[in-house]
């Protein structure tokens, strides 16, 4: 039971650090921070994002916004 | 052979909800030890969607055309699926990815969950609130949670693709960057070709 424990530690240790952590220069720290939250249930940044970015097409392109959205509609 | 199609669906149906709550995690898992039969169920959601467009784009119920329609749907998006995962995979070799094809294929097999909801909701609200938008009030506000709506399924396809990347090539967000750089003019390419086809308007990525 104990080694096949320690078995099991040994290949998840080597599944996570398979991969070289990813540096960005002097950035990375920010870019850690951004990355973190998107690691698990990333979906509230989707939504707070979503929201930003609707508000500025609506900001940018007024009402005519609906005629895009008619493009998507008939986009499939 | 059923035994593992069973343990193919379970993976599926547990992958999918990893895919939301740990997509860090799951395409580690995916990509490690992900079975090619998983790619059964998820060709049964792409086609279950292709059904239901062939449905609504042919306006008249007749089995030659709904069955044309689905043919030339289903090879554009095969096709799509196929050049995608071919330029990633021979660009990513070529800037010193590690890993194997399989991960490719099934990675980005899993990166079809999001365009697949999209289209699914985008074809559904064709039927119940059919397009031409206007300004009015309602017209804005389903506007908005449209744009709103895609846009979280679009966040959520890249975080997706980069993950397929990552883990599947073991490469770093430069070579990343090369992989896109050269990947997505070959399918906006690809994508005109279908728009002047009249196969899809959006690209099935």
């Amino acid at each position: 039971m104990k080694n096949n424990n320690k078995q099991a530690f040994l290949n998840r240790w080597q599944e996570t650090t398979d991969i070289p952590p990813q540096t960005i220069g002097p950035i990375t720290p920010v870019y850690k921070e951004l990355t973190k939250r998107l690691k698990t249930m990333p979906f509230p940044v989707f939504v707070v994002l979503s929201i930003v970015i609707v508000g500025v097409l609506l900001y940018v392109l007024g009402p005519s916004i609906t005629s895009y959205v008619t493009l998507l509609q008939r986009g499939f | 052979m059923s035994d593992q199609a069973v343990v193919a669906v379970y993976s599926f149906v547990r992958n999918m909800v990893g895919l939301v709550t740990k997509p860090y995690e799951t395409y580690r898992t995916i990509v490690n030890h992900g079975s090619l039969w998983e790619i059964l169920p998820l060709s049964l959601l792409v086609s279950s969607y292709l059904i239901i467009a062939s449905l609504v784009k042919t306006a008249t119920f007749r089995p030659y055309m709904l069955t044309k329609h689905f043919i030339v749907l289903a090879l554009a998006v095969g096709t799509m699926y196929g050049l995608v995962v071919g330029l990633v995979w021979i660009i990513g070799k070529m800037v010193g990815g590690k890993g194997n094809l399989r991960g490719v294929v099934l990675g980005w097999a899993y990166t079809l969950v999001p365009t697949v909801c999209w289209f699914l909701a985008t074809s559904l609200l064709y039927m119940v609130i059919p397009p031409p938008r206007t300004d009015r009030p309602l017209g804005m506000l389903f506007s908005l949670l449209f744009l709103f709506f895609s846009s979280v399924l679009f966040f959520w396809k890249l975080v997706l693709s980069y993950l397929t990347l990552r883990f599947s090539l073991k490469i770093d967000l430069f070579r990343i960057v090369i992989i896109s750089i050269v990947t997505i003019p070959v399918v906006v390419l690809y994508s005109v070709g279908m728009y002047r086809l009249g196969i899809f308007k959006i690209p099935f990525v």
